[in-house]
């Protein structure tokens, strides 16, 4: 039987070097498609029902994971990566087909060997295959997410202007709009102190005021004022912000 | 408690040094002669060379005794100082007194009696008032210098400090070399060299170039714009064989400009960062625009590209920002990072930095 497959990386010269190997250790397999991007692969894939499919995990539009996902049920998988430390653990845990970039004969050729292997003892691709993929895209989301909000989207002129948060002296709401306040300038955006405290990373931005959320980076000092609310002095700042009660506790430890 | 330590510490210090005591007699001199004068101006008595002796000998007395028992006692805290220079002036003036009357007579002939209209006592407590006042005008004088030094020292201990980072920043985004890059890059000249060896040869040549710049633990802080250009061209070049035609870039910056020292890694990582999160994840690809201009001794650097836009853009943080905090560090605030939206899509940003400063 002569099995076929499809390559999928954005660089042409790799899929090319992939080809020209592949020719050369498994002469018989057919490369009946090679795809630039994710999107191009699902169709190649659709089209073609290829056995095997050689996937890039670094690929514009989807990833080679994402197209996996796909068609984990459909061909058999072998992912190829130039370097990712992540990604390469969860394969050798998953027990899943990798191949290492710059891709060597030696390498290549047990990949091979398994590949036959697996194709002759069961046509179809192993049920469990598509649990793998989604156990391995599982993990490797973990390492990828958590992040917490960096840029400040602000409107300057005609211009969309970003704003590095570490920036920001203060957040302060303005009706339903909230002005961010930096050393230079002062712009309204249109997202909420309330979305905003959830976005923004607490260790380093505190909110203090049901109004007012601060760098804490930027405080210079806490005082307490007749009141008993706190105030805050801002370094290079001549005006001071607000502590309303239920929020100095945060000062406390200070 | 231990500031006050190094408080009374440095006023040892500071008069164990023969300049420092010196200086301070002279001043002490200089003021006994006033008080000599301000006596004179108020009691008319035509006799300054009377006073004259009487206000040396009290000042010269009392700080010679406050020198000797502060050296030799150390008091570690102001109270104790306080407390020995008390008992050092009521000492002085007596010793004071005695030496101006043995002076007075011995030199000029002129005997005093104490009785007379209570001079003895005007003498003694004039003596202990004016010599607190001088003393408390001393104080304040050295630990008004006390705080300057401190200043100075933390403000060259900060520079230093802020040298040291920069440097450390630098040579950390040096090594910076990113292993997908590298790896890619091997495979794609290991590819050519089979298929088309003269552009696998010349893509060994720009890589090259990059690890030599990213690698060199002695390179020097400051470089000239040509040379960060050079490296850019080694990169886009590399990239543009990897990406084919789903990469197009410009560099348009005239010869003057190239000529001008610029410190190495700032424009770097905005290249690097518009393939990364613009351009490379699309699936069309598209167009970098690296562009300088100067205008009003203000050099300005915009890298344009075409690509995915700002959503891509919340991976790209700490480049970005170490960019931002050496531009801060370098130029303090004339150096300046812009990240705006490109139109119609993609990202431009603009680097600006005062050119004398350069």
């Amino acid at each position: 039987m002569i099995y076929r497959a499809i390559i999928a990386d954005d660089e042409k010269e790799l899929r090319t070097y992939l080809k020209n190997m592949l020719a050369e250790t498994w002469p018989e397999l057919e490369i009946c498609g090679e795809a630039v991007n994710g999107r191009e692969a699902l169709e190649m894939v659709d089209a073609f029902a290829p056995q095997i499919a050689f996937l890039d995990i670094k690929m514009p539009g989807l990833s080679g994971l994402d197209v996996a996902k796909n068609i984990a049920g459909i061909c058999r998988i072998v992912f190829v990566t130039a370097f990712d430390q992540y990604a390469v653990e969860a394969f050798e845990r998953e027990a899943v087909d990798y191949l290492v970039k710059p891709v060597t004969k030696k390498r290549l050729v047990q990949t091979i060997h398994r590949l036959k292997k697996q194709l002759q003892s069961s046509p179809e691709p192993q049920a469990g295959l598509a649990e793998m993929i989604t156990q391995l895209l599982a993990n490797l989301q973990i390492n990828a997410s958590a992040e917490y909000l960096q840029w400040i989207k602000t409107q300057h002129k005609e211009n969309v202007r970003l704003i590095p948060v570490e920036e920001v002296d203060y957040f302060q709401a303005e009706d339903k709009y909230t002005l961010v306040i930096t050393a230079k300038e002062e712009a309204l955006i249109k997202k909420s102190i309330k979305e905003l405290s959830r976005e923004l990373d607490p260790q380093k931005f505190w909110q203090i005021h049901r109004g007012t959320i601060v760098n804490v980076s930027r405080i210079e000092m806490v005082g307490r004022s007749l009141t008993g609310r706190g105030i805050l002095k801002l370094k290079n700042r001549s005006n001071s912000l607000t502590v309303s009660r239920q929020y100095l506790h945060l000062f406390k430890q200070m | 408690m231990m500031q006050e330590r190094y408080e009374t510490e440095f006023i040892f210090k500071y008069w164990l040094n023969f300049k420092n005591v010196f200086v301070d007699f002279i001043i002490i001199i200089i003021i006994n002669t006033l008080i000599a004068l301000a006596v004179d101006a108020i009691r008319h008595d035509n006799n300054f060379l009377l006073n004259f002796v009487v206000s040396q000998s009290f000042g010269l007395a009392v700080s010679l005794m406050i020198l000797l028992s502060l050296l030799i006692f150390r008091p570690q805290t102001w109270k104790s100082l306080l407390f020995i220079a008390f008992i050092d002036i009521c000492l002085g003036v007596f010793v004071g007194l005695q030496i101006c009357i043995f002076i007075l007579q011995y030199f000029f002939h002129i005997v005093i009696d104490l009785k007379i209209h209570g001079l003895g006592l005007t003498f003694m407590t004039s003596g202990i008032i004016l010599s607190s006042i001088i003393f408390y005008f001393f104080m304040t004088k050295l630990r008004l210098k006390y705080r300057s030094e401190m200043i100075e020292q933390e403000k060259i201990k900060h520079a230093a400090m802020e040298k040291e980072y920069l440097s450390a920043n630098l040579k950390m985004l040096q090594a910076q070399i990113e292993p997908h890059f590298l790896f890619n890059t091997l495979s794609n000249i290991l590819s050519l060299i089979d298929t088309q060896p003269a552009k696998g040869k010349s893509m060994l040549l720009d890589l090259t170039k990059i690890l030599r710049t990213s690698l060199s633990r002695t390179m020097p802080e400051q470089t000239t714009l040509s040379q960060e250009i050079s490296m850019i061209e080694a990169y886009l070049h590399i990239q543009k064989i990897r990406m084919d035609e789903r990469l197009n870039y410009e560099i348009d910056v005239p010869d003057n400009i190239r000529q001008y020292s610029f410190p190495p890694m700032l424009l770097q990582p905005l290249v690097e960062n518009a393939i990364k999160h613009g351009l490379e994840p699309k699936v069309e690809g598209g167009e970098i625009v690296i562009r300088a201009t100067e205008e009003n001794n203000i050099l300005t650097i915009k890298v344009a590209d075409t690509g995915l836009g700002f959503s891509d853009f919340d991976k790209a943080g700490v480049g970005i920002a170490n960019v931002r905090k050496r531009l801060g560090l370098l130029f303090g605030e004339k150096g300046r990072l812009i990240i705006e939206e490109n139109k119609p899509h993609g990202v431009q940003a603009t680097i600006e930095v005062p050119i004398n400063d350069l």
